[in-house]
């Protein structure tokens, strides 16, 4: 991941002083400084965990925001060092909490909202915004600007020109810094928003951020589980276009599960399926309900009950099409080397039992998992397929990229009807 | 749940493909057949699989007066029950359907073109980003870039380029100048140059047969197959195109571009990496290596023909000279045949019999791989002899694939009969397969040219058939047409030609 963008060194600014330089720099009269007529994009970037790191001296500088592999070493080592769970997923708020137990003063420079990834700025975007809060809640507000035109050679055959704007400083700063951000996302470009943070934080800065038209990119793996999938139903519901990385990162257990299904012999197996197992890493259960959510939405299922059990599962019963019950259980299992993003799916075992035919049992699994767990169970007597999921190694600014490349003004259709049932089940 | 699934539920909405980046689509010729009939569909059918962003718009262009609201009607009028039955989606896909009626013969109209196209990108965040798709007469194709060259609207590489419909030139000779001009308005990665025989499934499916199955690569080769046969029927006759058919005929019409290239996709070698340019240098240098089995006296390979009136007393089928458009002492083609042969280490001396035709029997496109009879035949064989192993891969209708090989009949004895080994696309997926355009304009979206013939590939592939042409030109009655019964598989001269090598065609 090499961050892209050439900036000529940022200008601080008086706040209130930068949307009238702005406007005065893309003044329409002037054909030769032409904005790009793409989009803008506005990134919550609070690097907590990174920020914490290179204040504890555990991680070189400068702060970029950007998920580097340095980063994912030091705050797994840190898992580590400081005694936490070693299923604990790194970037999470709970090792940026451990650390800021720590002594620490060191500093260096923070970029954040100046490294921007390849993948990003290769798509001209024509206003970057990134609110970059601070570890001292009482640091004044910093405003930078900077603007970037591509040289020929970058492929900039049009003079099509975007700038980067950082606001930069302690919450409340930043809320005051909130007035400035309207008249900076023009009406005639959609505008994008990347909560690139957890979802409990900040929730007033999140509700003023995130308004309508606005496209919403979140994560749901980030933030208390039940929040995280209120947040998205409602906002589903409202209208908003709202992305969810972690919805996108389950594309390969949606695909291989289809692909399972695709050969017309076993496609009539699925109105006959009478149990789902799905297995995520510690207790974040998001992933797995929001696939359990899908499943049961292609399937016509109706959510009859469910309930939270004291190993932290969830085990719920649906009604299938023809009224016979399904089981669904959603458990959360240890790993010693979790991925980054927390409660990612590590298996899946769906059973169907077809009237007169032998039952069959479908069990994936994650490259990186395992699936001796889902074997178990005495299946010996059912036709076993197995497969084995691959494991997404594109990194989160990649799939950001994706989206912002083809956007949509509304939400994927599959979520949309995934999430709220998801909520359900959490509930 | 009903009890057949006709569709996997779980397949629905799942699609992978890379997401189409912003961008105004503009179509020339919008009035046009081709415009309501396959681009406009394919586009709404992209659009309901979500492949299309929100900052979209296609631009018609066409020298008819029409407005935006007359050209969304019209579009939704061709389109009948696919947009009644996704009213609410083609209301919001068409609220990004314009039209401006454009000359490229005038200057003022592109200048006029252009002022629209920034429009548009103010109105729908389109980024600058535009693709140009000339569904206009051949003869505009070279003047239609040279316009849009002018007016500086290929000037960004990235961020514009041309698609260009069949044909691509009349002959070599044409088709190098065409090239000539179309380069000089931009780079090569801006052209594509479409044949939407290359969208199909199938075709693409050759590759990925060939190169990700150790299986079937050894026995590729002038060792293993004996003969290949690569047949286009239709069953319609010339229909409305008679005003352009009758100048280019079967040769030019079918031959030359999709039947070319699915001998390329047949017979190229594997290239280096799954890159458009690699692919296309191995495609280009196949054709380079092919040539006419008889050079010097070409009609000892290749059978022209043209149909005839036919059909039953009830449904009676006219034949080409009497169909509306067409000149009565027509001596233009309906039907080509020929004998070909790839001079390279892995094609030596096995011969590639080409067919195409109007009102045949069967509306089909397939490539047949008969492979060389076992050396010993150790077994009676039910039908006489053991037939040689074939696999066939169906291009059109029911796409698939299917091979025959030998198995011993039940019962006593050791008699041996051919078998039918069978995969079939829709069958065997989800969901069924996307109609070719859907692919190709998807692609040329995505400035993504690995199944866009290249300039040097259309160039061999004219340069291939020149003797031919130039037989026709010159001397007719060396290639004299031969003519068939509509509804049958061509003339009796295109089956002797395959008897005098002891082979035959098959009717599948």
């Amino acid at each position: 991941m090499s961050p892209q963008l050439t900036l000529q060194t940022p200008l601080e600014l008086p706040p209130t002083e930068v949307p009238g330089y702005l406007e005065q720099l893309w003044t329409k009269d002037q054909p030769s400084s032409q904005g790009a007529h793409t989009f803008c994009l506005l990134v919550w970037q609070p690097a907590w965990v990174e920020q914490q790191l290179v204040r504890t001296g555990r991680l070189n500088g400068p702060i970029t925001g950007v998920q580097r592999e340095e980063v994912i070493t030091a705050a797994r080592q840190m898992v580590i060092d400081g005694d936490l769970p070693l299923s604990m997923s790194p970037l999470t708020s709970s090792v940026s909490d451990a650390i800021s137990n720590l002594p620490g003063e060191h500093q260096s420079e923070d970029l954040r909202g100046q490294h921007i990834d390849a993948a990003v700025s290769a798509l001209r975007p024509r206003r970057l915004i990134t609110l970059a809060p601070s570890l001292d809640g009482n640091h004044p507000l910093e405003t930078l600007v900077a603007a970037y035109c591509p040289l020929p050679e970058e492929g900039g055959g049009t003079a099509a020109c975007g700038d980067v704007v950082v606001l930069r400083g302690g919450h409340d700063a930043l809320t005051q810094g909130l007035s400035i951000l309207h008249p900076l996302l023009p009406e005639d470009l959609p505008s994008w928003v990347w909560w690139n943070g957890s979802l409990d934080e900040a929730p007033e800065l999140l509700k003023q951020l995130t308004i309508r038209p606005r496209r919403l990119i979140l994560d749901s793996a980030m933030g208390n589980p039940t929040h995280c999938l209120n947040l998205l139903s409602d906002r589903i519901a409202g209208g908003q276009s709202v992305n969810d990385l972690n919805w996108l990162r389950l594309r390969s257990w949606r695909e291989t599960l289809a692909m399972v299904f695709d050969p017309p012999q076993r496609r009539n197996a699925l109105g006959h399926v009478v149990q789902l197992d799905i297995d995520v890493e510690t207790e974040h259960l998001v992933q797995g309900l929001l696939l359990a959510a899908w499943i049961a939405d292609r399937l016509n299922w109706t959510l009859s009950s469910r309930q939270s059990d004291t190993d932290g599962s969830i085990t719920a019963l649906f009604k299938r099409a023809d009224s016979e019950p399904v089981k669904l259980r959603v458990a959360p299992v240890s790993m010693g080397q979790p991925s980054i993003h927390p409660g990612q799916i590590v298996g899946l075992r769906l059973i169907c039992q077809p009237e007169g035919l032998p039952a069959a049992c479908v069990i994936l699994c994650a490259e990186s998992g395992g699936c001796m767990r889902l074997e178990a169970g005495g299946m010996a007597n059912m036709e076993l397929i197995e497969e084995v999921v691959p494991v997404q190694h594109s990194p989160v600014e990649a799939d950001v990229a994706r989206l912002l490349e083809g956007g949509h003004d509304t939400t994927n259709p599959l979520l949309a009807a995934a999430a709220p049932l998801a909520a359900k089940l959490i509930q | 749940m009903s009890a057949t699934m006709t569709t996997n539920p779980l397949r629905v909405g799942l699609r992978q493909e890379r997401v189409i980046a912003p961008q105004c689509l503009v179509i020339f010729g919008a009035s046009g057949d081709l415009t309501h009939r396959k681009l406009i569909p394919a586009l709404f059918e992209l659009f309901l699989q979500r492949r299309l962003p929100s900052e979209f718009a296609v631009l018609g262009c066409a020298r008819r007066p029409w407005s935006d609201e007359e050209f969304r009607s019209k579009m939704a009028e061709a389109l009948g029950d696919k947009v009644t039955d996704n009213q609410q989606a083609w209301d919001q896909f068409s609220a990004g359907m314009f039209y401006e009626p454009v000359d490229l013969q005038k200057n003022e109209d592109v200048v006029r073109l252009g002022s629209r196209l920034d429009t548009i990108d103010r109105l729908r965040a389109t980024r600058n980003n535009r693709t140009f798709y000339l569904s206009v007469s051949p003869n505009y194709y070279g003047s239609g870039c040279r316009a849009l060259a002018d007016a500086g609207l290929l000037r960004d590489p990235e961020r514009s380029r041309v698609v260009i419909e069949k044909p691509f030139g009349r002959d070599y000779s044409s088709a190098q100048a065409l090239n000539k001009v179309v380069q000089s308005c931009g780079q090569e990665n801006q052209i594509f140059r479409i044949d939407h025989y290359l969208g199909k499934e199938t075709v693409q499916n050759i590759m990925v047969l060939r190169f990700a199955n150790t299986i079937f690569e050894p026995i590729w080769n002038r060792n293993y197959i004996s003969s290949v046969q690569i047949t286009a029927a239709e069953t319609v006759g010339v229909e409305e195109r008679a005003g352009y058919y009758e100048s280019s005929g079967a040769l030019r019409d079918m031959v030359q571009n999709h039947l070319t290239q699915m001998l390329a996709i047949t017979a190229m070698e594997t290239p280096g990496r799954f890159d458009p340019e690699a692919i296309r240098s191995e495609k280009a240098k196949v054709l380079q290596a092919a040539r006419l089995a008889d050079e010097l006296e070409p009609w000892n390979c290749c059978i022209r023909g043209q149909y005839g009136p036919g059909g039953s007393q009830s449904a009676p089928l006219k034949g080409y000279r009497e169909e509306p458009g067409v000149d009565p002492n027509s001596t233009t083609e309906t039907y080509v045949a020929m004998k070909l042969f790839i001079d390279n280490w892995r094609w030596q001396g096995v011969p590639f019999y080409v067919r195409t035709g109007k009102r045949l029997a069967k509306r089909l496109s397939e490539v047949v791989l008969t492979f060389r009879e076992a050396p010993v035949h150790l077994f009676d064989a039910a039908g006489g002899s053991p037939t040689a192993n074939q696999l066939i891969l169906r291009i059109q209708p029911d796409e698939g694939a299917e091979f025959r090989f030998e198995v011993k009949s039940p019962g006593s004895g050791m008699r041996s009969r051919p078998v039918e080994m069978e995969f079939s696309y829709d069958e065997s997926f989800g969901e069924p397969s996307d109609e070719g355009y859907v692919r190709l304009l998807a692609d040329a979206m995505l400035s993504d040219p690995t199944l866009f013939t290249r300039s040097d590939e259309v160039e061999a592939a004219w340069r291939l058939y020149t003797p031919l042409l130039e037989l026709i030109e010159d001397s007719p009655w060396r290639l004299p047409i031969h003519p068939y019964e509509s509804r049958t598989w061509g003339p009796a001269a295109a089956d002797s030609m395959l008897a005098r090598d002891g082979l035959l065609w098959r009717r599948p």
